[in-house]
């Protein structure tokens, strides 16, 4: 299978194996209420060094699919399965531990906690993990995210970009297994946009596993190596990317449904 | 104005928690606030309505037997008197019943009414024969005597029987507990029941304006002036009266209205910490309200409401309910004057409490929406939150050098990140606090004054001889007694003295009364004879002090004393005098004591003691064990003052709790960040319980010397009404222990407040909270 190169060793010239990470077996999901689901029947995996990109229209259940897979939220129904640990046989305080040791998670908007400086705020995994050396870490990270000298301001004296990028530290503080992102480009200018989404590049050739949720097709198809569409809580296709010509008709479909209408 | 009240009840809907908090906080403050103001208001005229009633005596005025009895007929017309009472008879009786004895002190009158010192007959009837007595209500009551029951006399050598027929209130006497008290029976009567040398006469004088104190003391010098030397030997007014029978509500009023100051100052920091809560929270709301119409002074009222709604119904209910909580008191006092009780308020008043609480609600919510009346819109909407508190950095980035865990550290830090809110907090847990040192170390101060009253721990036992038993006899029967370690006797004179217009009532102790242990607050306990102690009331009064001599009057002999030191005691509001046997002239007639308290070897069997005493002669000899229950006053005053805390007390909690309530719901999306990145249910309930721990930590660090000052002041308001300064032990009440236990304990309850919200807080939805953009 080709891949990419972009200039680093990649992971499979290690030789390694691919292992599955993350599997998703028939899961549903039904909020309180809800006529339909938000996810129906929705069955995959996303393997180890895999930067995958999940897309579709709002509504469509992608981003309750990477909740699942933070074990922000429980299925009504199906598996979960992440980095060997069955999801819905741990208790909230196991989830939050999953969390912390095994997933970074960045959001559209930031969230970073505005009374803590943008220092304090990459290390909270780090010390809810009681990791009292971890100061020196965090600054390391911040340094390498270009974020370095603003580790002691607070976010509301950041840009969206810097702001997004120390989420993306804090996301990684704990040397996570997945890296889960949720929109991350959605409330930043187009370059900042750019230079997040290059950060992630950077990131997946290092090795990390990427699973990221956009509705942008082009910067689906630009950076992710693995393309899920889904609709209506369904996956309706799902391709892998084998050129490094990023054209829409070189990308061979794993799966295609079409779209019910 | 119906949109501002939908819009104000939907949200009242949606806080109801902080809703519950305001009404509770709301009603104990109004309820504590309207039971101070309705004693207040009730108690003074009930006194005066009875005095009037009675025809109460302004001055009763006790003379030598010897007094020629027309002589003391032309009294009133000497001082101007417009009403007199007497000469009646009197002699000092002592009696048995239930097998105790009592002393009092009887007259001779043959009818209750008259032109002055009318006496209300509440049960039975007048005596109509020379073997019947009527004797106080507040006696009967404290002694178990009832109507019908006989009593034998033992102060005379026939120790006739008299029969009980009925119960008086005099209104020129205080409550059994706290004075001595009278008996009456026909004139015919006296003279059978009179020991030689202890008989005289009263007076009772009655004038047309309500004398002052200087007043009455130019009638007594008047009196003396007029009257062979000596002929006066005892006198009260109804100043004195009127402040023993007001001093327990006195006392209580003025602590439930201190308290109640407290109990409201608290209410309103939370109602103004709740409203700028709410306000903060509903940065968007406010936006959207001015958007689509709502006046400035609309979006006021909406957030003013939510805390005048709950308020009025606690004022509504709290109002009512502090009105009925004071009736037991007032039926206390309507019983102790004699008067029918009728349940008495001041409707008045209460409209006044209750447009007053409102008043001083609406500013106290109204104040803190101002803010959200000037925001502008657009800024509102588009900001949508409020500015974050940035403070509490610096301790948090102290805790986080200390080690402390992650979830410890921010909840440190959140505790100050809005420090307006926090010094509101950190003011009704203070206050809280504060009275519950207050209630703890009250209660333990009038122990110690009440251990020194009755000599508790001192001696064991208490005999009180008959005048038909000599001294002597009882020293040799109590000196036979191997248990008996050591017998101080008592008697008691009154003394004339330069400066008081009253003879001052003075003990006279003999034998090792040092180790009495009375409350020497300066200088030292009489040695010698002519050595005295007194209270401060008499020092101040008389313009002595500790060296000062002076020179007393007793039988119309010269005593020259000498003041030696000032001792706490509260008989006679502070006019006593304390001195040796050998400071008695020779040959003082009907010197020898009657008092006895024993103080017995340990080991001793009390019961044993006591009964093989008694048994040497069971008509003339009273031998009980020495009683150092607390008196019925202080009983109410140390009930009244649990409540005070317990209410304080739920106020402080409520504050915490609001303020936790407030913090998590303004930081749900943080702790929905943090649960995100990490966070387990549990540490966020640890970090919202380290927010309530700090605060209560503070706050009852400085409540501690609020609340010892608090103690020291009551305590210096209390012994000054009895005419006393405050001997330096009575503060000394708690160890070091209990002052490093009482704040630790309010971080212990801190905590536990903390743990529904911290629980609502750990609860948080992640994907609804974050997801809401």
């Amino acid at each position: 299978m080709d891949r990419r190169a972009f200039g680093k060793k990649r992971w499979w010239e290690l030789g390694y194996e691919m292992s599955e990470l993350v599997r998703l077996t028939d899961i549903t999901k039904v909020y309180q209420g809800g006529v339909t689901g938000a996810l129906n029947g929705v069955s995959l995996a996303i393997e180890e060094g895999e930067f995958t990109a999940i897309m579709g229209p709002s509504g469509s259940g992608k981003s309750t699919l990477l909740n699942l897979v933070a074990g922000l939220d429980r299925p009504s129904s199906g598996s979960v399965t992440v980095a060997g640990s069955d999801l819905g046989r741990l208790s909230e305080t196991g989830l939050a531990r999953f969390r912390r040791d095994r997933i970074g998670f960045v959001f559209q908007f930031f969230h970073l906690l505005p009374n803590l400086t943008a220092l304090e705020n990459v290390l909270i995994p780090a010390r809810l993990k009681s990791r009292v050396s971890a100061e020196s870490a965090g600054r390391a990270l911040m340094s390498r995210l270009g974020i370095g000298e603003v580790a002691d301001r607070y976010p509301s004296r950041l840009s969206g970009g810097q702001q997004q990028r120390v989420a993306v530290a804090r996301a990684l503080i704990n040397q996570p297994t997945l890296l889960l992102a949720d929109e991350p480009t959605g409330a930043l200018d187009t370059k900042s946009g750019d230079q997040v989404m290059a950060l992630f590049a950077e990131l997946h050739q290092e090795g990390q596993t990427i699973v990221l949720v956009t509705h942008d097709p082009k910067l689906a198809t630009r950076y992710a190596a693995r393309v899920i569409s889904m609709l209506d809580g369904r996956v309706i296709d799902d391709a892998r990317l084998e050129t490094t010509e990023r054209k829409p008709a070189d990308v061979i479909r794993v799966r295609s449904e079409e779209p019910s209408r | 104005m119906t949109a501002i009240l939908v819009k104000a009840l939907a949200d009242l809907r949606r806080r109801r928690v902080q809703a519950a908090v305001i009404f509770l906080t709301v009603l104990l403050a109004m309820a504590t606030g309207t039971m101070a103001l309705t004693l207040m208001s009730q108690t003074r005229d009930p006194y005066q309505a009875a005095f009037e009633a009675q025809k109460g005596a302004h001055l009763q005025v006790e003379f030598k037997a010897s007094t020629d009895p027309q002589l003391l007929a032309t009294t009133p017309a000497i001082i101007g008197a417009s009403a007199a009472g007497g000469p009646y008879p009197a002699t000092s009786l002592q009696f048995k019943h239930g097998g105790q004895s009592f002393y009092v002190q009887t007259f001779g009158r043959d009818s209750a009414g008259g032109d002055v010192e009318v006496l209300n007959v509440t049960a039975g009837h007048w005596p109509r024969a020379n073997d019947e007595i009527v004797l106080t209500r507040s006696f009967a009551e404290l002694n178990n005597v009832s109507i019908g029951d006989t009593i034998k006399v033992v102060s005379v050598p026939a120790q006739s029987t008299l029969k009980v027929v009925g119960e008086v209130v005099d209104i020129d006497e205080g409550s059994a507990d706290l004075s001595s008290q009278h008996a009456w029976v026909l004139k015919g009567a006296v003279p059978a029941l009179t020991t030689p040398g202890l008989s005289t006469y009263l007076m009772d004088y009655r004038f047309p304006a309500d004398p002052t104190s200087s007043q009455l003391q130019g009638y007594v010098d008047r009196l003396r002036a007029s009257l062979p030397p000596g002929s006066i030997t005892a006198s009260i007014n109804y100043l004195l009266i009127r402040s023993i029978f007001n001093i327990t509500n006195q006392i209580i009023t003025g602590v439930l209205s201190a308290f109640s100051v407290f109990a409201l100052a608290a209410t309103i920091a939370i109602m103004a910490t709740l409203v700028t809560g709410i306000v903060i929270s509903a940065f968007r709301e406010i936006g959207i309200m001015k958007a689509v119409g709502f006046t400035p002074a609309g979006v006021i009222g909406v957030f003013a409401l939510q805390v005048i709604i709950p308020a009025l119904a606690a004022c509504l209910i709290g109002i009512p309910a502090g009105t009925i909580l004071s009736q037991p008191l007032l039926a206390n006092s309507s019983h102790a004057l004699g008067l029918p009780y009728m349940p008495s308020f001041s409707l008045g008043l209460d409209l006044l409490l209750l447009v007053g609480g409102l008043v001083v609600v609406s500013l106290a919510a109204t104040l803190p929406a101002l803010r959200a009346g000037l925001l502008k819109p657009i800024t509102a909407i588009t900001i949508a939150t409020a500015p974050r508190g940035r403070s509490g950095g610096w301790l948090r980035r102290q805790a986080a050098r200390l080690r402390l865990p992650q979830p410890i550290v921010l909840g440190i830090g959140d505790a100050f990140a809005r420090p307006l809110r926090a010094a509101l907090t950190l003011v009704t847990v203070l206050l809280g606090v504060a009275t519950v040192v207050v209630a703890i170390g009250l209660p333990r101060s009038f122990q110690l004054i009440n251990n020194s009253e009755t000599g508790a721990g001192n001696y064991q036992v208490v005999i009180n001889r008959s005048n038909a038993l000599p001294d002597a006899e009882v020293m040799r029967i109590l000196n036979a007694q191997p248990e008996t370690a050591r017998v101080v006797a008592l008697d008691g004179e009154n003394i004339a003295v330069p400066g008081i217009s009253d003879p001052v009532n003075s003990r006279i102790f003999r034998g090792d009364s040092s180790k009495l242990a009375y409350m020497v607050i300066a200088g030292r306990w009489f040695s010698g004879p002519g050595e005295v102690l007194a209270p401060a009331g008499f020092l101040h009064d008389t313009h002595l002090k500790i060296g000062d001599t002076f020179t007393g009057s007793l039988n119309g002999q010269a005593l020259q004393l000498r003041v030696v030191g000032e001792v706490y005691d509260i008989s006679n509001l502070g006019h006593e005098l304390f001195m040796d046997y050998a400071t008695l002239p020779p040959n003082t007639p009907n010197s020898d004591p009657s008092t006895y308290w024993v103080t017995l070897r340990p080991g001793s069997d009390l019961n044993a003691y006591i009964q093989r005493v008694a048994g040497t002669q069971p008509d003339l000899l009273d031998v009980h064990p020495n009683n150092t229950s607390l008196i019925g006053p202080v009983k109410i005053i140390d009930s009244v003052l649990l409540v005070l805390a317990v209410v304080l007390f739920l106020i402080g909690v409520g504050g915490i709790f609001n303020t936790l309530l407030l913090n998590t719901r303004e930081r749900i999306q943080d702790t929905a960040t943090l649960k995100a990145v990490g966070m387990s249910p549990r540490q966020v309930i640890v970090m919202v319980a380290a927010s309530a721990g700090l605060l209560a930590l503070v706050a009852g660090l400085m409540a501690m010397p609020v609340g010892l000052y608090l103690h020291h002041l009551l305590n210096d308001v209390v012994s000054t009404s009895t005419g006393n300064d405050t001997p330096p032990s009575v503060y000394d009440v708690f160890n070091l222990f209990e002052l490093m236990a009482i704040p630790l304990l309010g971080v212990a309850v801190a905590i536990v407040a903390s743990l529904l919200p911290g629980r609502w807080a750990a609860r948080t939805n992640v994907i609804e909270v974050l997801h809401a953009e």
